[in-house]
This record gives structure tokens, C-alpha cells and sequence, in this order.
């Protein structure tokens, strides 16, 4: 692991916003997705970063995981255009399609499902807003998305799978 | 510096070129109120309540981030600014607690005073997150209460620029934001090194102490324990603020007499053991200069320093006096040489020291400071259960003056007593401790008269004294040419140890105090932002030790006294066992020296 890291480390070295991309492939790095402790401490020693500072840092964008992630990932946008247009059912339909606990919205920033095949994040805004209500899967943004056509979705890709 | 002419309320002011807004009014007698500005730190422009009108300016400014113009017209005290000062700080609010009645800043807290200075009398805007969060008290010496925080910055501001230590910072977004450690994983898990410079800066009850005054009141209510206090040299300069007195009235003799009057059964002095200290540290210096040891040697009295080292340059514990600080010889000469000499059993001795510091809570915790308890072992057949700290309970300077307080004293009014003999005796040698420098010069002093063997007549080393933060001085010692120098506050300190650690340091002796200004400026001290403030403390210090009969470590009796019954010699076998520690490596995290 430290020596994929040092790679990475070495590549952005001296460039100017190098710790953003130094954390966004060492996320890559792990096969669930995440951040750990570990990983983190062995950045900020390599980049002379305290420590506090990545914590800073992974916290305020949404982008990073602190928790293992699941296969595929389901980003519903809560932005105020996609609010209006519904996207909080459309975030409560997805807890409830899972049987998640509720909490997504407070402290919780993502929820995985207990086979780890789904994460749902929320994000402020994709930027999208002509196109609410917006959902990312797995990268890709579907626009003005529905239940049944989130449903079609998820089905799809579980489908895909077999 | 060129001067440019304003406008302020409509009067014409000539101010400096290089101030803000904020800076510009205050100097020529306007208050601002602000919640996140501080003096000579690069303002985060967070709490938003010091906007003014600026003639011209489509919004209203933030004072304390917008700098002064030639020809500016500004205004402070209009209707629209009125408004939204007091809209901010009821959003403010909206998130705050209002426990203040129960809250530990209850009549120090700039939150409360601000509300009440901008006439709000009613909490118009309901709490918005019921998320309560926890509090973080895995810290011996600092509890921080996430709930009462308002995200001014200040403590991660201080805990940055002033001492370099970064073990907090902002951490998510939004109303999820907080400031934390790494992973939450709380201050002690951190680097923090206790200094409770965020603890002075914090305008809110958000940072305070660990309050011990609980387990001290228990220990004065028992009557088989024999409970005695140590107070530090910079309490005395200090703690009458909190009684009303003006900064830099000295209350030595009162705080005794209050002491006392607490229900210690001996009120005895740190001073006793800062001339201890200068004479292990002295000889010590000599020692090291005479034997080609480790130099520079660096002083050792500070806790917030020490962890500090530990924890950025293990590579230097070398270069560190392996004296334990006053706090800590007090303590391990109460339970020996004093219990023996009254019949005492150490057991029964409570070991309470008065402190302007947070981090001599932690000090004392340190696992190695049992040493009194390991020269009992044998000789009264104690278990591991038996355990005792040299210490027992801390206090800061507030926590002292609480308990007055609470014991129903009138402290302004109190006529004055001595403190007990014989460990309540010392020179004014001592009492400098409390202000940056004065290890220095106490140690000069003696070490002065003991590489010579004659009278050292000027006694103030002048060119050691001041508020700076680094000073550099060379001391001439009969043709012995001795480089000195002298950090306060951790960013000070880290310019110094660099040299040291890449073996390029000139010096010959460096001291080093965590809080700016040395122990008057500690973390334990009465809430003040203003310099003055500390200058004032500064000449009580200075005061303190020009009236005292001794000003030099070596001639005080008790100190010799000691050695002579038993001690017997500085540096000695029974001083390298009570009086000496050692340092370890703590668990390395960058300090961030490349921009993220």
C-alpha cells in the first residue's frame, strides 16, 4: 500500500493543490472506496500536512468516504431546484426501497446498504438544476428522475450483475 | 508608515495607512464589536458582527478584513448597521445554549457581553440542529464543548500561528461544521500540548479547564488528609484581576491569607522550588559547559514545551535540562524531605498547586512523576496500589479564584499574611520565573556567582526582559562569553529548534515558555486580550522581585537548608532521583510546512 501511495505522492509533489489529488486516488486505491486512518496519517507524514488539516479537508467535500462504500453509488441532489421538484421523496423512497435507517441528512453523510451493494449519498448541487430532479449513479446523471424510473434503475444494474 | 486621512462618523482622523477599519476605530476610541478579530492574526472574518457602512460600498464591510483608504468615508453607528449586527448575532444565538447562568465563562464570556452591549433581549430565532453533540474530555487539562462553539476560528488560529501546533482545525461543511481533531479522536489523542492558549481566546464556554476544584474541596473536607498548596510565581500577579483589582496589583500576601482562609494547612510557595530549580539547572548548565555535554541546554519549566518537543523534535531531548519543573520538585520535596522532617505520613499529603497554566494539569499526570512514592516504597512497604503522584490536584489561576469565592472571601479586603516556612521561602530569583526571561536571568544569577566565586552586583540582566518573543542576548561571564537565548510562545520556540535541530544554534542556553509573555500569559491565567494587560503583570513580576531582601537562588535558606539536611549536593544522587526526569518520543505528525 505505502508504496502505491509513495507513487502518487511523488506525482503530485510541488504541484499546487497536490494534496486533493494525492487523497482522491489514494481513495481509489482502497476496493471499497474509502479513506482510512492509516492511509491519511501515512499522507500527511509523506506531504508534511498535518493531520488536522487533511481531516479539514476530506470532511468538507462529499466526494470523500470515511466509510466503506458499496458497489454502486446513488448521489440524489438536495439542491433547492431538485428540492422543489421532489428530490426529498425521492431520497426517502431510496431509504425506505433499502429498509435504511432514516438519517441521512443530520450527521450521516452516507448510508450502505448491509450487503454493501448500494451507497446513497446527497450532494448540495450537481450544477444540473434545468434537469431536477437529478440523481448520479454510478457516475452517470439521470435527469428528472422519478421513483419508477429509479426503480428501473437499481433494477438494471442488479441485473447487470448476474 | 504613511498616514492617510478618513472619515469616521463624519469626523476627519489621520490613521495609519496599514490598519483595517476595525483597527483604524479602535485607535481613535471607538469599539467595535467583533467575536472573531484578534491582535496581529490574520482575521477569518467569521462571526460577521463587525460591519460598518462604508460611503460608496454597496454592502456593508466586515471591519476587521477591510483595509483603511485614503479619503473613506466610514460610519459605525447607523440604523442599517445597527440592524444587521444585531440580525447576525441573533443567528448566532439562534445555535447557542442558553444556559448561561450554569455556563463556566458565565461572567467572562464575550458572546453574553456582546448580545447584551447590542441591547438583544429576546432569543428570536428557535435552535435550529437538536443534534447535541459530545463533549470532548479525554483531555486532562482542556474540555471542549462543541455545543457552545460559535466557529469564531480563534483556537484554531492561536493553536496555528501563535504556537504551531495544529492539533484542531474546521472539519465539515455547512451546519455540520465543527472544529475537532483528527478523526474526532479528541485532544489528548492529539498534539495538542495543553497550553490553553484557546482556552484565553475562546469568546465563548466552548474551551475551558478541566475543573478540579471538586476533588480539592473533597480532600480540605477530609479530615485525615493533611492538604497543602504550592502557588506558582505568576498567580500572584494575576489572580487579583478576578477580584476587580486593576492588572498588575500584586496580592501575594492576600492570596495567602486566603489560602488560608480556604482551609490549606499550609499555604507554601512554587517559589521554594523555582530556586530549587535554579539551583539543579544552574549547576547543570555549568556542568554541561565545563564538560563539553549536550549544548544548548534548553530550559525545562514549561509542560506545554516539553510535549511540544516530544512531539515535533525528539531529535533534540538531548538538548533538554533534565530538571523537572518547579511544580514538580515541589511536589516530590513535600512528600520526602517535608514529611520526614515534620513525621508526616506522605500518604496523607494532598499536594494542591495554584498554576496559570492548563498544562501543568498534565504535567503532574505524567506516569514518571511518582517519585516521592517510589523513595517511600521500601522503607514503608507500599503496593503498586498504593500509588501516589507528586501532584495531586492542579489548579489555574481561575479555578484558585473560584474557590475564594466560593469559600465566601473577601479577597480585596483581606489585610495579608506570609506564607509557611520552610517551603514557602524564596528570592527574588524565583518569582521572575513568571515572566519570559526570568529563568534565564535567575539562572544566570547563580550560575554567574558559581563560575567566578564573586559577587555578581548588577543583578538585572535588562537586556533579558520584555514582552518579545524572541530575545538573544550575550552574557559576559568574566571573559566566559555565553550566547543566550530566550522564545515565548511555540512559533517563537520552533524558529530557535530548527537551528538546533540542523546543529546551527549560536546558543549556548535558550529558554523557552509556551504562552506569549511566559507564565503571565499562560493558559491558566484570568481572561484577558489585552496586551497591557500582560505588560502590567510583567512590572508586578519585576516589582516583586526588586522588594525581596534575596534575589539570588543560591542564598536562600530554606533551598540550603534542604541540601544541607538532605539533599546534600545539587545534581547528587538524591537530586537525580527526586528532582530529574527524562523525555520521550511521542507519536510523530507533521507540523505542515508545504500549503495544501
Amino acid at each position: 500500500m505505502t508504496k502505491e501511495l509513495d507513487k502518487i505522492i511523488l506525482r503530485y509533489k510541488g504541484k499546487p493543490g497536490m494534496l486533493l489529488g494525492v487523497i482522491e486516488e489514494a481513495q481509489k486505491l482502497n476496493p471499497h472506496k474509502y479513506l482510512t486512518k492509516e492511509v491519511l496519517e501515512y499522507i500527511a507524514k509523506q506531504t508534511k500536512v498535518p493531520v488536522s488539516k487533511i481531516y479539514n479537508i476530506i470532511t468538507f467535500y462529499a466526494f470523500f468516504n470515511l466509510k466503506p462504500q458499496g458497489k454502486h453509488s446513488i448521489i440524489v441532489c438536495r439542491g433547492t431546484a431538485c428540492h422543489t421538484r421532489g428530490s426529498k421523496n425521492l431520497l426517502d423512497f431510496l431509504i425506505r426501497y433499502f429498509g435504511l435507517n432514516n438519517g441521512i441528512e443530520g450527521q450521516q453523510s452516507s448510508l450502505t446498504t448491509q450487503d454493501k451493494k448500494f451507497t446513497i449519498k446527497t450532494v448540495a448541487c450537481f450544477g444540473q438544476c434545468a434537469l431536477a430532479p437529478v440523481v448520479e449513479v454510478d457516475g452517470n446523471i439521470y435527469s428528472r428522475v422519478t421513483e419508477e424510473k429509479l426503480k428501473k434503475i437499481i433494477k438494471e444494474l442488479l441485473k447487470k450483475r448476474k | 508608515m504613511e498616514k492617510i486621512n478618513i472619515k469616521i462618523n463624519g469626523r476627519e482622523y489621520k490613521v495609519s495607512s496599514e490598519l483595517t477599519i476595525l483597527e483604524a476605530c479602535q485607535e481613535i476610541g471607538i469599539d467595535i464589536p467583533t467575536l472573531c478579530y484578534l491582535k496581529d492574526l490574520k482575521s477569518e472574518a467569521a462571526c460577521s458582527i463587525c460591519l460598518v457602512e462604508v460611503k460608496g460600498a454597496k454592502a456593508l464591510m466586515r471591519s476587521c478584513v477591510t483595509p483603511v483608504n485614503k479619503g473613506m468615508e466610514v460610519y459605525t453607528n447607523t440604523e442599517r448597521v445597527r440592524i444587521a449586527r444585531r440580525v447576525n448575532l441573533e443567528l448566532l444565538l439562534a445555535g447557542h445554549p442558553k444556559d448561561c447562568l450554569v455556563c463556566d465563562r458565565s461572567d467572562t464570556c464575550e458572546l453574553r457581553k456582546i448580545s447584551f452591549d447590542l441591547g438583544i433581549r429576546e432569543a428570536r430565532f428557535p435552535k435550529v440542529s437538536k443534534v447535541e453533540l459530545p463533549l470532548d474530555t479525554t483531555s486532562v487539562s482542556i474540555v471542549r464543548d462543541p455545543n457552545k462553539c460559535i466557529l469564531c476560528g480563534r483556537c484554531v488560529s492561536v493553536c496555528s500561528s501563535v504556537q504551531s501546533v495544529k492539533a484542531i482545525d474546521f472539519t465539515g461543511r455547512g451546519k455540520n461544521s465543527k472544529i475537532t481533531t483528527f478523526f474526532d479522536e479528541g485532544l489528548s489523542n492529539s498534539v495538542c500540548v495543553n497550553c490553553g492558549q484557546c482556552v484565553m481566546v475562546c469568546p465563548t464556554g466552548a474551551i475551558t479547564e478541566q475543573n478540579e476544584t471538586e476533588g480539592v474541596w473533597k480532600a480540605l473536607s477530609c479530615p485525615d488528609k493533611f492538604v497543602i498548596t504550592e502557588v506558582a510565581p505568576a498567580v500572584r500577579a494575576a489572580i487579583g484581576e478576578e477580584f476587580g483589582l486593576t492588572a498588575g496589583t500584586l496580592v501575594t500576601s492576600k492570596l495567602v491569607e486566603a489560602l488560608r482562609k480556604v482551609g490549606f494547612a499550609k499555604v507554601f510557595d512554587t517559589q521554594f522550588s523555582a530556586d530549587l530549580t535554579i539551583m539543579e539547572e544552574g549547576y547543570e548548565l555549568i556542568s554541561r559547559i565545563k564538560n563539553k555535554g549536550v549544548l544548548p541546554m534548553i530550559t525545562s519549566c514549561s509542560p506545554g514545551w516539553i510535549k511540544f518537543a516530544e512531539h515535533f523534535f525528539p531529535g533534540i531531548l538531548a538538548h533538554i535540562s533534565t530538571c523537572k519543573s518547579p511544580q514538580q520538585m515541589f511536589g516530590a520535596v513535600a512528600k520526602t524531605y517535608y514529611a520526614k522532617k515534620y513525621n508526616i505520613d506522605p500518604r496523607k499529603i494532598v499536594v494542591v498547586s495554584i498554576m496559570p497554566c492548563t498544562a501543568k494539569k498534565f504535567e503532574a499526570k505524567r506516569p514518571e512523576m511518582k517519585s516521592a512514592f517510589n523513595y517511600w516504597k521500601n522503607e514503608l512497604k507500599l503496593e503498586n496500589k498504593d500509588e501516589f503522584p507528586d501532584v495531586d490536584y492542579v489548579l489555574t489561576t481561575r479555578e484558585a479564584a473560584r474557590m475564594i469565592r466560593e469559600a465566601g472571601i473577601n479577597f480585596a479586603s483581606l489585610k495579608g499574611e506570609d506564607f509557611d516556612e520552610p517551603l514557602g521561602i524564596s528570592t527574588g530569583a524565583a518569582v521572575i520565573f513568571g515572566a519570559t526571561g526570568g529563568v534565564m536571568e535567575a539562572a544566570l544569577r547563580t550560575a554567574y556567582e558559581v563560575l567566578t566565586g564573586k559577587e555578581l552586583e548588577k543583578l538585572d540582566f535588562v537586556s533579558l526582559r520584555g514582552l518579545q518573543g524572541i530575545k538573544t542576548a550575550e552574557i559576559d561571564i568574566e571573559g566566559l562569553k555565553l550566547k543566550v537565548a530566550i522564545a515565548s510562545s511555540l512559533s517563537n520556540a520552533r524558529k530557535l529548534l530548527e537551528e538546533v535541530e540542523s546543529c546551527k544554534s549560536p546558543y549556548a542556553f535558550i529558554e523557552i515558555m509556551t504562552c506569549p509573555g511566559g507564565c503571565l500569559g499562560g493558559g491558566g491565567q484570568p481572561f484577558s486580550l489585552n496586551e497591557e494587560t500582560k505588560q502590567k503583570r510583567m512590572e508586578a513580576i519585576y516589582q516583586e522581585d526588586k522588594n525581596k531582601a534575596l534575589r539570588k537562588s543560591h542564598q536562600n535558606p530554606a533551598v540550603k537548608a534542604l541540601y544541607k539536611d538532605f539533599l546534600k549536593e545539587p545534581l547528587g544522587e538524591k537530586s537525580h532521583y527526586l528532582l530529574h526526569t527524562h523525555y520521550a518520543k511521542r507519536k510523530e505528525t507533521p507540523y505542515g510546512t508545504e500549503k495544501a
